[in-house]
């Protein structure tokens, strides 16, 4: 699907969309419809519930009067509340709606709105960036899907008179989409595609985009003496892997680092604590972490933007086997503390463990920001509207609740109070990896702080919102990839030069 | 019973408890204990002990036994810590032999009266009567503690403030650890007879004929009736609009005809422990004539399954007219709150609204057992109730109160459905259920306290347990409100 900005005209085909704003009051391009059709919109509103209420669409099929096919109106609220993710939300509904009814071509009409913070502009990348989200689907493996199933919509233009100002906003949220686009294929594919050297090759490719990365097999991690990292691979017949990414935008090259480090279980059987037999095909999004970094690290190369990021991935296969991890083995992590793996199907912690340790022991990072598909707790705890935010500094805390509500994903806060930390007492080893069921995120949480040394650090539990049961706004049913515009805008908000 | 008195200097009991911090510096006791602070310095030389908080160690001298007690560093010293030293030290010598104790710690007299006041809280355990003869290892030989205080009126002044609030968690435990062949809707009721005593009147309704139909609902397969019991204490003018305190009083949960695995099914007699903590919170404000109006609003039942008990898919309309499925009998503290929440927004006008209720297994997966969960819309009602938390050792945590997961409460049948049977966030589910019930504009705020209500080991303010969580806090909420009335234009949104 190609995006493109073009002046504002009137469509002769295809598909148009248009924005009512709630009240039923028509915007410019509205009332231009309505004029030149003798009233066309006046009547369908009068016809219908359709109030411009956010969310609400009413869909017209041959509009008399217009020689395009299909005529949407699709209600954008009160006009204070057009902010950036409404109108993602427009575009993103628009594409939703028309992606596989038949037309080729969609044009989207922008047009100025009295009241709201956005110029037209701002308000046309938004927009665009919202269609092009809504629009991806992971399809690959489908050999006989029928015609009428597949995506009709080759092109989208948005159509308002400040078309060379709104392109070049898009460009900038254009890479960032590369990037969330990159981590929603990641996380789709099968752990038989997927599997630590093969993600690691994948993080490669951000070669390309001018970003340096490094490969550290078993061996190397032997010698840094990541024992629970390793510990968790030792089951799989497939090596383990940690990635290196590094892009290096800041004009002071020696610029203090942010880093992002990422659970990279490529599937998860639980290993000899093995699950369920149900939903288990899920544990191959167990990787999710890892694949947001990567995404990540691609969205900041390919908008050049002025940082120093590190992105540090752990990738391991969790399997039972005649050589895998047993219950109540002691590891020691790279640390030099000692783990007893009470649950071999609490390993995320153990791999970032080792990768958030060698992360702080390497580059020093101003922060380090940890994401992972970490605990089935976090679903209890908060459901899918949130992840799970856990944080030593209040100051970095607020920063990613304001990024999150920016982008439209949402962090709540949890605690991580000492108290908690008894619950990981060992009988024999330094700490255990499980402290029950009773705060079973926070502890995994409390787990991890015991590897972060004087860092400012957050812990994003995502096993929550990785994964999509149904269609958002801006995001079809499937991998979300979660994180790859919160940390961002994180960065774009707070660790960029200006 | 433990009696504690203040005195300005130690007699000669038989034992004598002296104070230790880390770094060895002696607090000045005067002559009378110089010599054995003196000798308590060497022996806790010789025994490695630190005197950080917490530490109690007995030795026995020539004639007497010295206890040295660890305060932990002076800077950090506060009420809270006081408490939990206090309460410590009784834990630690309670059933040690000793009767009669002296308290030399140096502490100035409202100091002195947190470290009494914690020795109360802990100095609690199940009435005798459970036991046919006593365990004679386990009866508390300690009986006096003389505390030393350079005012000792000042001192006793203030324990009797701090001891109201101390017999209200009593009470409420008392409650709490009451079997369910004891504690029905109607001996609950008619335990309240000592806050009626205390000047508080009681209005008991039947649940049936006031139209509270949810309460009904869950307590219709029990023998005995349901009933909303009223609780009201008037200390302030009678056009003030009172504070109400809204309790889940579940006698009993089987979980009904949604019946719980057996496994630890024995625990469900403690499910009442939100209604004990609002009842024991009254006791306290009446005991200690607080200058507010409050009302306590207990939601009594037992859910049992039985041949009149409420089926799984029931439509029940709720005492505010809207309706709910009831898809899950076990879901059933949501429904005696949601009408008891809508009675009481409707009959009071409320300053602000607190519920307390065991409710969900999901706060405890979420938030273990050191905080329990707070929902509310009300910024200025969760900032009070966290520090008031923080202030008491009942620490809260917030959590999201949001329309986000509307879908999970919607059912085809009814307004509403009380639960979603997916494997999610119910917690905040339940929040969300309540809040249908209570009206836009009140101040409103729900505590799930399932992980709280009763401790599974010993701590410093209560033995394993239950540890009447909610009655300091709501006590403190009071005094809290007294002093600094709600500023204008709180208890406004609602998502």
């Amino acid at each position: 699907m190609k995006i493109s900005f073009a002046k504002a005209a009137l469509p002769t085909e295809g598909a148009l969309a248009v924005g009512i704003l709630e009240g039923r009051v028509l915007t410019a391009t509205a009332g231009q419809i309505d004029h030149k059709t003798g009233g066309l919109i006046a009547r369908a509103l009068a016809a219908s519930r359709f109030e411009g209420k956010k969310d609400q669409t009413l869909l017209l099929l041959a509009p008399a009067g217009l020689t395009v096919q299909r005529l949407l109106l699709i209600g954008l609220g009160k006009p204070d509340s057009v902010d950036g993710l409404a109108a993602e939300a427009y575009g993103g509904t628009a594409v939703a709606q028309l992606q596989a009814a038949g037309d080729q071509l969609l044009t989207i009409a922008v047009d100025p709105i009295g009241g709201s913070p956005l110029a037209p502009a701002e308000f046309a990348a938004h927009a665009a960036a919202g269609a092009r989200l809504r629009s991806y689907r992971f399809d690959k493996y489908r050999t006989k899907e029928k015609k009428e199933d597949k995506p009709s919509l080759k092109k989208v233009v948005l159509s308002l008179d400040e078309s060379g100002e709104a392109k070049r906003r898009f460009a900038r949220l254009d890479g960032i989409i590369d990037g969330v686009f990159m981590t929603r294929d990641l996380a789709s594919e099968p752990a038989n595609v997927i599997f630590p050297t093969s993600l690691a090759e994948q993080a490669k490719t951000l070669a390309e985009q001018g970003v340096d990365v490094e490969v550290l097999g078993e061996k190397q991690m032997r010698k840094l003496g990541m024992g629970a990292l390793l510990g968790v691979g030792q089951g799989s017949a497939r090596e383990s892997q940690l990635v290196v990414m590094r892009w290096m935008g800041a004009e002071d090259q020696d610029a203090v680092p942010v880093a992002f480090v990422g659970k990279g279980v490529t599937f998860d059987s639980g290993g000899i604590s093995i699950k369920p037999a149900g939903g288990m095909e899920d544990m191959k999004w167990d990787m999710g972490g890892s694949a947001v970094v990567i995404g990540l690290m691609k969205a900041l190369a390919l908008r050049n933007a002025k940082v120093n990021a590190v992105g540090i991935i752990g990738l391991v296969e969790n399997m039972p086997s005649g050589t895998a991890q047993r219950p109540g083995d002691v590891v020691t992590t790279m640390s030099g503390q000692t783990v007893e793996v009470i649950n071999t199907d609490a390993e995320g912690r153990l791999v970032l463990a080792d990768a958030m340790w060698y992360t702080q022991d390497r580059f020093k990072p101003q922060v380090m920001i940890d994401l992972a598909t970490l605990t089935g707790a976090i679903i209890i705890s908060l459901g899918d509207h949130y992840a799970g935010l856990f944080c030593n500094d209040d100051g970095l805390a607020d920063k990613l609740v304001a990024a999150g509500k920016g982008v439209g994903e949402l962090l709540w806060r949890m605690p991580i109070d000492d108290p908690y930390d008894k619950q990981l007492k060992s009988d024999i080893a330094d700490m255990k990896n499980v402290g029950g069921r009773e705060g079973g995120s926070i502890t995994a949480a409390m787990f991890l702080k015991r590897f972060v040394k004087d860092t400012k650090w957050a812990h994003l539990d995502i096993a929550g919102v990785t994964w999509a049961k149904k269609d958002g706004a801006v995001t079809p049913k499937g991998a979300t990839a979660f994180g790859v515009r919160l940390l961002d805008r994180l960065v774009a908000d707070n660790y960029e030069q200006k | 019973m433990l009696k504690i008195s203040f005195v300005a200097a130690p007699s000669r009991a038989e034992g004598l408890a002296v104070g230790l911090r880390p770094g060895g510096a002696l607090p000045d006791l005067g002559r009378a204990a110089a010599t054995a602070l003196l000798l308590g310095r060497t022996l806790a030389r010789r025994h490695s002990f630190k005197g950080e908080e917490g530490d109690v160690l007995p030795v026995l001298t020539a004639d007497h036994w010295l206890v040295l007690v660890g305060l932990g560093p002076i800077e950090q010293q506060n009420s809270r810590r006081l408490r939990r030293v206090g309460g410590g030290l009784f834990a630690e010598l309670a059933t040690s032999g000793i009767a009669k104790l002296d308290v030399a710690f140096g502490l100035d007299p409202l100091e002195a009266a947190e470290l009494a006041y914690g020795m109360l809280l802990r100095a609690w355990r199940p009435a005798a009567r459970y036991r046919s003869k006593a365990d004679p290892d386990q009866v508390w030989s300690l009986s006096k503690i003389a505390i030393v205080s350079p005012d000792p009126s000042l001192s006793q002044r203030r324990l009797d403030r701090l001891a109201a609030v101390a017999a209200g968690a009593a009470y409420a435990r008392d409650l709490v650890v009451a079997p369910g062949n004891e504690l029905t809707p109607q001996s609950f009721i008619d335990r309240l007879d000592r806050l009626t005593r205390q000047g508080i009147s009681l209005d008991v309704l039947d649940a049936a004929t006031h139209g509270l139909r949810l309460l009904q609902a869950v307590g219709q397969g029990s023998a005995v009736p349901p009933r909303l019991a009223l609780l009201h204490w008037r200390g302030a003018g009678k056009t003030e609009r009172p504070l109400v305190f809204v309790g889940k009083g579940i006698t009993f949960d089987t979980g009904g005809i949604d019946i719980k695995p057996r496994a630890d099914m024995e625990e469900m007699k403690g499910d009442m422990a939100g209604a004990a903590a609002v009842a024991g919170a009254l006791y306290a404000l009446a005991l200690r004539r607080a200058p507010v109006n409050a009302v306590g609003v207990l939601a009594l039942a037992e859910n049992m399954p039985s041949g009149q008990a409420t089926r799984p898919g029931d439509v029940v309309a709720s005492y505010a007219g809207t309706t709910v499925e009831i898809i899950d009998t076990d879901a059933e503290g949501r429904l005696v709150l949601a009408d008891a929440l809508a009675y009481a927004a409707a009959k009071y006008r409320p300053r602000a609204m607190v519920d307390l209720a065991t409710l969900t297994g999901a706060v405890e997966v979420a938030l273990g057992r050191h905080r329990a969960g707070l929902f509310t819309a009300d910024d200025q009602l969760a900032e009070r109730l966290m520090a008031a938390g923080e202030a008491e050792d009942e620490l809260l945590w917030r959590l999201p109160l949001t329309d986000a997961y509307d879908d999970a409460l919607k059912s085809l049948a009814a307004d509403l459905r009380n639960c979603d049977w997916e494997h999610g966030p119910d917690a905040l589910h339940a929040a969300r259920f309540l809040q249908h019930f209570v009206p836009d504009g009140v101040a409103w705020a729900h505590l799930d306290i399932a992980g709280l209500s009763e401790a599974e080991e010993d701590g410093p303010l209560a033995a394993e347990g239950p540890t009447g969580f909610g009655v300091r806090l709501l006590d403190r909420l009071a005094e809290d409100l007294a002093a600094h009335p709600w500023s204008k234009g709180a208890g406004v949104p609602s998502v």
